[in-house]
Order: structure tokens, then C-alpha cells, then sequence
């Protein structure tokens, strides 16, 4: 490829929703990601509860920058380029800890734990001290932009990056759900860290939007009778939504109101209460007015969440899990995923142990949904390699009649309260969506 | 430190032979034999290892495992196999559990025969298809087992990963 005539009408293609197959184990295609799109988006790193105490740290990064996320002892929360200024030594080693300090390995430069630049050895000797190199004013990058919401803490490369809120859009109605169930908010483990020869958007594209792949793929759970939703008559009842940055997936819920829907799918008395308080009315009427429970979603570009809730051990009842999870490029076929679990604050204990096990059981790297789920998209990305990729357009526009009017009407606002637009029923929307915006971020140049 | 058994102590070698019977079954995909060598009270775990300093005084994930098993989830993951519909074993991988630097211990109470501890390496191959590399996990597991119904059943294991980040799509497969 690489004549920038090709790559318009990869583009064109996908915005219809024809897929060029190639797009999935692309190099030239990943290089422009690196420098049009991860260069630019907002992308997730941690979640607030990573680092709870002053002092706390995690180190993650965005593609290939490794940033400090440290709580500093004043407790103001960073994100610092682990770089030293002096001969460009990654400062911090381990990926979590409690420091005051980080002082590189090399030659023993050392910086508070909000970035500063405070000792380095002989400086009076060696720089004859302010005068050589003045200390003061002397700190690690930090990150170009850097911003949280509801304790999920982002990054962007670019430092005139619109504000995130306005980058998520009205996808923070939908993170709400996953991300503010009380006044406390999430508190996450982990990530379980693995990684897949599979290209970091198929994961993305199918917590996105993919319903229709439930009922076959995840057909073992069902079987097993550890999950009683999944079966293709319930999936596609269900709508999808795509709203701002973001789109997901929900299951239609049987009759009743926002408490018996809430309880239905197994949470207990005291957090729904809690989440009643936190919700707005327009929130808990997508529940309790239209019937619809959140499932799969993907906040654009590469950051997905999961809400499902599998039988207990010996019992019929249910209780959710949340799952948050990065798609973490390392290269065009290669994908490190990292797989938090998440829960609220709040919670009873009991309800956390068990929450935790059903996360255990469903999803991250023993998760019985996730084995099939990469088992197909491994696949999927070695095929997409070849040649003949090349001459395949892959029909992603499941929804959509010939003349481009839709299959099934979207929702209306009297039936979904939810901002953007909803749809039941299988369908390719927010696929379309994500990487409609994949397109745009690749086709814009540099400012 | 605590010494291990002798080589040739007949424990040792009970529990030296548990872990290579083990091995075979797990390499075969005999699930439902395995299950059996496992006690009813089974604890499985695999705790997320993470790197941190070397004064930080832990080296896993705080309250994350990959496996956070007991006898029934354990059960359910063998079920799965089972279905026509669990598809990242469908075609199976081809599995080898090379299992080395096994140690004995006897349990802390002298007058105690019915537990052993029991200290392994294992490498797991695991190759699948015909165009994907070969994924390896190395790890060290830390097992007690106990003697009941006549024979040496699995009662806890702890699985030391090597990797903080494993090069394994999935562990669908035992350690």
C-alpha cells in the first residue's frame, strides 16, 4: 500500500462498511495509529484506586511511553514521562510501589515523587552546583494532557487535546453505569496482563457492538449452564447505543421497575440503594423505564468495559462482575491486554468475594468467555497478514438495507432515555462508529 | 532453611511420582481423571506476579490471581471441554507439562504422615495449529498433598508464574 490514494480508499470502504481485511495485521497502517491516532486520543492508563495512598505509583503506558502515575505527597495525582532528563534512563523499574523518591540507576539523579529534580551526585563538583545547572525549576516531562473521570485517569500525547469530557462526550452517561455505582465510586485489581497475536482493534470492536457473536462463540457457557442470558433469543433483544466517544451493548430485562430489574440481575438491596442516589433519573429510567441492562462497551479508542452477571456456585441466582480492559497495541498483530476487575467501593465484602470469583470464571486470562473470544480473533489477525486479505472487503454492515436505510428503526427517546442512538437487535452500528472515528484520526495530518 | 526429604525417601518418591502421573493426564486433556486426583477441598491458585522493587516486600498482584480455583469452579472449566462449543481447545492444543526440581517436605507436625508439601519447576509447552508459534509459561508451584482415600490426592497448589506478563493467549489449559 502506501500511496495516500490507497489508503482514502481503505478509508471510503470502511466508512461504508466494507472492511478492507488487511486493516487488522497492517504495519503501515499500525505506524500511522502510532502517530495519528495514539499520538492523539485520549487513552486510559489506571484507575484512581490503583494508587490510594500518598506515595502510591503504577507505571503503564501509552504505546511505546512509559509514564509515572504516582500520587505525590501533597496526594495530587500525575502522570510524569519515566525519562531522567539527564541521559534518558527509564527511571522507575518495578510497575507498582510506594515511593517518595525515584532516583535513576544510572547516575543517580533523584526526583520527588511529583517530578521535581531535588539531588543529583556532585553537583557542585561536576556542574560547580545553580550556576551549571540549576536545580530548581528542573522536573520529569509530564505527560502532554492528563485528566480523570469517575477515578479512570487518561492520557494524551497531544498537548492540545480537546478536554476529555468533551472527548468522551455523552459516552460518560454510559461510563456511569460501570464506573459511579456510589459516592465512592470503583475500586480495581490488577491487571491480569497477557498477550494475543491479534490486532488491538477486534477486541475493541466487538465489546463495542458485537451481539451477534454471544450466542455462538460463548456457546459452552450456556452449556454448562453457568450463564443464563446468552442464548440467541435474548441477545437480540437487547439495544445497542452509540454515543460520543463510546457505544456498547445492553440485555432487554423482564417486566418490572428500576429495584426489580436492578435486583433481577443480582445486586443486593443496599447497592441499589446507593446506586439510586448516584444515578441520574435519566440513567435509572434506561433500567427501569425502557428495560435495558448494560453489557460489552468500548470507549474509542482501545479501552473496553464488561457488566455480566453469571450464576453462583449451586444456585440459580446471579451476581454482576464489572471488568474494565486496555487493548494495548504493541504492534500491528501483537495486542497486550490488561484486565482489571472492578468493583464498587460500597460493596458488602461478601458481594466483592463472590463479584470477584464471577469475574474470575467469565473473563481476563482464565475467563471462559475471553478463550473462545481470542481463540477466534488470533485467527482472524494471522489470516488478515496474507495477500489475498488484500482483495477482500469483509461485509460489516449487518443493519443496513441496500440503499443504506436501516433494518431495524433506532430507538426512540421515549423508548431508550439514553443519549445517542440506540437500536434493538443484532447489527453493525458501533462497529461502523468506532472505526468511522478510527478513519477520521488517521485521515487528519499533523496540526 | 527446611530441608527437603532425601531423594530416596519413599515419600519423596510417592509425591515425585504424583506429579509425573499428574503431568501425563494434564498433558492427554484427561480432565475428568485429573479432577479425581484433586481433594473435594481443593484450593488452585495462580496469583498475578508484578515486578517492584526489590525492598517491596511483595511480588504479586494485591488481591488478583489469573486462577482463584476451589473443586467446583475447576469442575465447570472441565465441563466446558466437554461441550461441542469450546472452541479455543477445538482443534486441542498439543500440551507438555515438563515437570523438574521437585523437593519433598514433611509437614511441619512430626506425628503428621497424612500431608506432604512438595516444591516443583514446570514448563508448559502448549502449540497449536500450524502457523502460530509455540507459547511457553514457566512457573514454580508450591503443592500440599494429602493422603486420603488410600492414595495421594492434590489439596492446595500455588502456581509461581515467571512472567508478569504471560505470552499465552489464554490459560484454558492446567498448570
Amino acid at each position: 500500500m502506501g500511496a495516500v490514494t490507497d489508503q482514502r480508499e481503505v478509508f471510503e470502504n470502511v466508512r461504508r462498511g466494507m472492511i478492507p481485511a488487511h486493516i487488522y495485521n497492517d504495519a503501515e497502517l499500525f505506524a500511522l495509529e502510532k502517530e495519528r491516532l495514539f499520538a492523539r486520543a485520549w487513552t486510559f492508563v489506571a484507575h484512581e484506586s490503583e494508587i490510594p495512598r500518598d506515595g502510591d505509583y503504577v507505571v503503564r503506558r501509552v504505546l511505546d511511553d512509559s509514564f509515572i502515575i504516582t500520587r505525590d505527597s501533597a496526594g495530587e495525582i500525575r502522570a510524569l514521562f519515566n525519562m531522567c532528563l539527564h541521559r534518558g534512563m527509564q527511571l522507575c523499574r518495578a510497575e507498582l510501589g510506594n515511593a517518595s523518591n525515584f532516583r535513576c540507576p544510572y547516575h543517580g539523579w533523584s526526583y520527588r515523587n511529583d517530578g521535581r529534580l531535588i539531588g543529583l551526585p556532585f553537583h557542585r563538583e561536576a556542574y560547580g552546583g545553580d550556576d551549571g545547572l540549576a536545580r530548581s525549576g528542573q522536573a520529569l516531562l509530564p505527560a502532554p494532557s492528563f485528566a480523570g473521570y469517575n477515578g479512570l485517569l487518561f492520557v494524551s500525547l497531544d498537548a492540545h487535546a480537546e478536554p476529555l469530557e468533551d472527548f468522551l462526550g455523552d459516552f460518560r452517561f454510559y461510563l456511569d453505569f460501570y464506573t459511579k455505582q456510589s459516592t465512592g465510586g470503583l475500586e480495581v485489581r490488577g491487571p491480569q496482563r497477557w498477550r494475543i497475536r491479534a490486532n488491538w482493534k477486534i477486541g475493541a470492536e466487538n465489546f463495542a457492538g458485537d451481539m451477534y457473536h454471544t450466542p455462538h462463540t460463548h456457546a459452552s457457557i450456556v452449556d454448562i449452564g453457568l450463564f443464563r442470558e446468552p442464548t440467541a433469543q435474548k441477545r437480540k433483544d437487547g439495544a445497542t447505543y452509540w454515543a460520543g466517544r463510546g457505544g456498547g451493548t445492553t440485555y432487554k430485562l423482564p417486566p418490572g421497575g428500576f429495584d426489580e430489574r436492578m435486583s433481577y440481575v443480582g445486586y443486593p438491596d443496599e447497592m441499589i440503594d446507593r446506586i439510586k442516589a448516584v444515578w441520574t433519573p435519566r440513567q435509572r429510567q434506561v433500567v427501569g423505564e425502557d428495560g435495558f441492562m448494560i453489557s460489552a462497551a468500548t470507549c474509542f479508542p482501545n479501552l473496553s468495559f464488561v457488566h455480566n452477571w453469571p450464576k453462583l456456585p449451586g444456585s440459580n441466582a446471579v451476581l454482576p462482575f464489572i471488568s474494565i480492559r486496555l487493548w494495548q497495541p504493541i504492534s500491528e498483530n501483537e495486542t497486550e491486554v490488561c484486565s482489571w476487575f472492578a468493583v464498587d467501593s460500597a460493596a458488602p465484602p461478601q458481594y466483592k468475594r463472590d463479584s470477584y470469583k464471577a469475574y474470575l470464571m467469565c473473563f481476563g486470562s482464565t475467563g471462559m468467555f475471553e478463550q473462545d473470544d481470542v481463540e477466534n480473533w488470533v485467527s482472524l489477525t494471522t489470516t488478515a497478514g496474507g495477500a489475498m486479505a488484500r482483495r477482500l472487503l469483509l461485509n460489516s454492515r449487518m443493519g443496513l438495507l441496500g440503499n443504506d436505510r436501516p433494518v431495524v428503526e433506532a430507538l426512540t427517546a421515549e423508548s431508550f432515555h439514553g443519549p445517542g442512538r440506540a437500536q434493538v437487535g443484532y447489527n453493525e452500528y458501533n462497529q461502523r462508529a468506532l472505526l468511522g472515528l478510527w478513519a477520521d484520526y488517521l485521515e487528519a495530518a499533523g496540526a | 532453611m527446611r530441608k527437603a526429604l532425601p531423594f530416596n525417601d519413599a515419600r519423596h518418591l510417592e509425591a515425585h511420582q504424583f506429579l509425573v502421573d499428574e503431568a501425563y493426564l494434564l498433558d492427554a486433556q484427561q480432565y475428568d481423571a485429573w479432577l479425581d486426583t484433586l481433594t473435594d477441598d481443593v484450593r488452585y491458585v495462580m496469583p498475578v506476579r508484578v515486578t517492584t522493587a526489590r525492598g517491596a516486600g511483595f511480588d504479586t498482584s494485591p488481591g488478583m490471581a489469573h486462577f482463584d480455583e476451589d473443586k467446583y469452579s475447576l469442575s465447570q472449566r472441565v465441563a466446558r471441554f466437554a461441550t461441542e462449543h469450546a472452541w479455543t481447545e477445538d482443534p486441542p492444543s498439543r500440551l507438555r507439562h515438563f515437570v523438574t526440581n521437585v523437593r519433598t517436605f514433611a509437614g511441619d507436625d512430626p506425628e503428621d504422615r497424612a500431608h506432604l508439601l512438595v516444591q516443583s519447576a514446570e514448563l508448559l509447552f502448549r502449540s497449536r495449529g500450524d502457523v502460530n508459534e509455540s507459547a511457553q509459561v514457566s512457573c514454580g508451584r508450591e503443592d500440599v498433598l494429602r493422603w486420603c482415600d488410600d492414595r495421594w490426592k492434590l489439596a492446595r497448589r500455588s502456581i509461581i508464574a515467571d512472567e508478569s506478563v504471560l505470552r499465552m493467549q489464554n490459560l484454558a489449559v492446567f498448570l
